[in-house]
């Protein structure tokens, strides 16, 4: 689909290069357009490129000669491990504040410094596969490193020691907190650490069991599994798009529904069951989640039997 | 007390030999592990492959002392970087023992130096004491290679100026303690055991050189400090480091612990260090916050951690050094 906005061409789009002192090479970019199809700049073919970028908008990511189809949504603050005879290509078709910052890593410098590694060579098999991409989030250091770097290498690139330090710690942190590879993961979910996956999971089947109780109460979680209200909220919304609280509601309200259907027990009895401690509370809750008080709703199930 | 003699030509691995014969030491894979009876920690080697050599020390509870002879090589053209931070152990807890310890800081203290090979260099690491210590050999070629040559060319020439010695020495600060701390940590099972020491190397280098352009400018402008005052504001540096989760001890204190007035302590501290006496302590203690928050501890929990009774103090104080709270410094996105 052809973008119609005025596309500023690739040509006009000015990468930074530099090399840096150990051997290593690097680019930087920063653009705000209205549309975006920028190709990496071409590097020796023996070796990786690792690309950190960030961005407002809407951004794809392939790479260069692939079919369109194959085009992966990137979300902002990521760093992309792809071998160099496949730079990758970015596109937005909507307006874009784009920044990237390209580290080229020739195959002498992995020999010297990260082949022979476990870690690297799981990273390696994925990577032999044909336009596969690896990717990895970047936490707020990473993304303070990053700017770092990208403000030195456009506004003072004589600063190389700053700027190669800024890259290789962004660079290790790459290779050590490699979580999952682009290909084949769901890219809208904002969680990809598996310690938050697993923390999710565990409050999860810990509100199932313990739901109904009336003495449960958020706090119980958090003293239960050691994170902070808000923490647990974030993690929540990114995953099931609700409040911790809203999603305990939620089940509760659920359950009631079923045991309205059931047809065995007053309304208040459930309230008081699904541990609601007044009635007109538990109401509200249900109107909330499905838009009809509780007793219409019953009404409506005698209605239909 | 034992003696290392090392020649320039001679990897640093080569110093395990003497140290395994008469201690009882257990090398394993590029590490040297201290048994307990005469002392306690590692020695380690890393950056072979990149030609930057590093011998990292991590000692306590030494028995005895223990020297490295690094032998002066008219031929060879090196440099070597010494990063030592030496603490007494149990130091922070009282005055009485930082009174005792003076006249021994006074010989051992913490520093960081570039020597030229040429010159040669003795290292001794003091027994009974707290060691974190990096020797860096590095190729003046190398050097020139990781930097620009014009700063390269300053160091060689300041370095030829200072006559005999050829040393040039400061005093550590708490960037390097930080990095020192990091680097022991992780350095013997750290899976990218070359990437992580070079780039480490590199922000030492990075410090060195920022450190080196500061002195280098006092001292053109004439203000240069006695020993005496560097050893004086080293000492309340160290305090403040080590006291970090303790409050601001308050300037009085730390003219009583460095014996000069309040008032040119406070110049001259701002002078040497670029920062004033608090904005010192702070810098330090939110690094020390951050680091927790990278390992995701909770917000709350980094606020007691060091030493914030209102985790909205802690906040606040986050935000104003950073430019954003730790909430969204744990969620970026």
């Amino acid at each position: 689909m052809k973008p119609q906005h005025p596309v500023q061409t690739v040509r006009a789009l000015h990468w930074h290069q530099l090399q840096l002192p150990v051997g290593l090479q690097a680019a930087a970019i920063k653009v705000s357009v209205d549309g975006l199809e920028l190709a990496q700049p071409t590097f020796d073919p023996n070796g990786l490129v690792l690309t950190f970028i960030n961005h407002k908008g809407d951004l794809h990511v392939r790479p260069v000669g692939r079919p369109q189809a194959e085009e992966q949504p990137a979300s902002p603050g990521l760093g992309l491990l792809s071998v160099a005879t496949q730079p990758l290509l970015y596109r937005s078709s909507a307006p874009i504040l784009f920044s990237a910052l390209v580290l080229y890593i020739p195959v002498a410098w992995i020999d010297l410094f990260i082949r022979d590694n476990a870690q690297f060579e799981k990273i390696g098999q994925i990577l032999e596969q044909e336009g596969n991409i690896v990717t990895c989030r970047l936490g707020r250091r990473q993304m303070s490193l990053f700017s770092a770097a990208l403000g030195l290498l456009q506004e003072n690139p004589g600063d190389l020691l700053s700027i190669q330090n800024n890259l290789l710690s962004l660079l290790e942190y790459f290779l050590c907190n490699r979580h999952r590879s682009l290909l084949g993961v769901n890219p809208s979910s904002d969680i990809d650490n598996e310690d938050d996956l697993t923390l999710i999971r565990e409050v999860e089947s810990y509100i199932s069991e313990y739901y109904c109780s009336d003495t449960f109460t958020v706090d119980s979680i958090l003293k239960k599994t050691y994170t902070s209200y808000h923490r647990l909220n974030f993690l929540f919304k990114s995953i099931h798009g609700m409040t911790i609280s809203e999603y305990i509601r939620n089940k509760r309200i659920e359950k009631s529904k079923e045991m309205i259907a059931d047809n065995a027990k007053s309304i208040s009895q459930i309230a008081y069951e699904i541990g609601y401690s007044s009635i007109s509370n538990y109401i509200l809750a249900f109107k909330k989640v499905y838009q009809i008080t509780p007793g219409k709703y019953k009404k409506q199930i005698d209605n239909m039997v | 007390m034992s003696h290392v003699s090392l020649e320039n030509s001679e990897p640093f691995l080569k110093c395990f030999e003497v140290l395994a014969e008469d201690k009882s030491c257990i090398v394993s894979d590029s590490v040297l592990y201290f048994s307990g009876k005469t002392g306690k920690g590692f020695i380690t080697v890393a950056g072979i492959a990149s030609g930057i050599e590093v011998l990292a020390v991590n000692l306590s509870q030494l028995t005895e002392d223990l020297t490295f002879h690094f032998l002066p090589s008219a031929s060879a053209s090196s440099y070597l970087l010494c990063f030592d931070e030496i603490d007494v152990p149990g130091k922070g807890d009282s005055d009485l023992a930082l009174a005792q310890s003076t006249e021994a800081s006074r010989q051992f203290h913490s520093t960081v130096s570039i020597v030229d090979v040429v010159k040669g260099k003795t290292v001794t690491y003091p027994k009974d004491r707290i060691i974190r210590s990096l020797i860096v050999r590095v190729k003046r070629q190398s050097l020139e290679h990781l930097i620009h040559d014009f700063d390269a060319g300053t160091i060689s020439t300041i370095l030829q100026s200072t006559g005999n010695e050829a040393t040039l020495t400061w005093p550590i600060t708490f960037k390097y303690r930080l990095l020192l701390d990091d680097f022991m940590a992780e350095i013997i099972q750290h899976p990218f055991r070359e990437l992580f020491t070079i780039r480490n190397i590199s922000i030492l280098i990075e410090y060195l050189l920022q450190q080196f352009f500061v002195m280098n400018k006092l001292s053109q402008d004439g203000n240069s400090l006695s020993t005496q005052d560097t050893h004086s504001l080293s000492r309340v540096e160290q305090h403040l480091c080590l006291h970090y989760k303790k409050e601001f001890p308050g300037i009085e204190k730390l003219s009583r612990i460095s014996a000069m007035s309040p008032t040119s302590l406070k110049t001259k501290f701002k002078k040497y260090y670029g920062e004033t006496l608090f904005g010192y302590y702070q810098k330090n203690k939110l690094e020390h916050a951050r680091k927790l928050l990278d390992n995701k501890v909770p917000v709350k929990v980094v606020a007691t951690e060091i030493g914030y009774s209102n985790p909205s103090h802690f906040t606040l104080a986050f935000k104003k050094e950073y430019g954003f709270s730790p909430w969204h410094y744990l969620n970026p996105h």
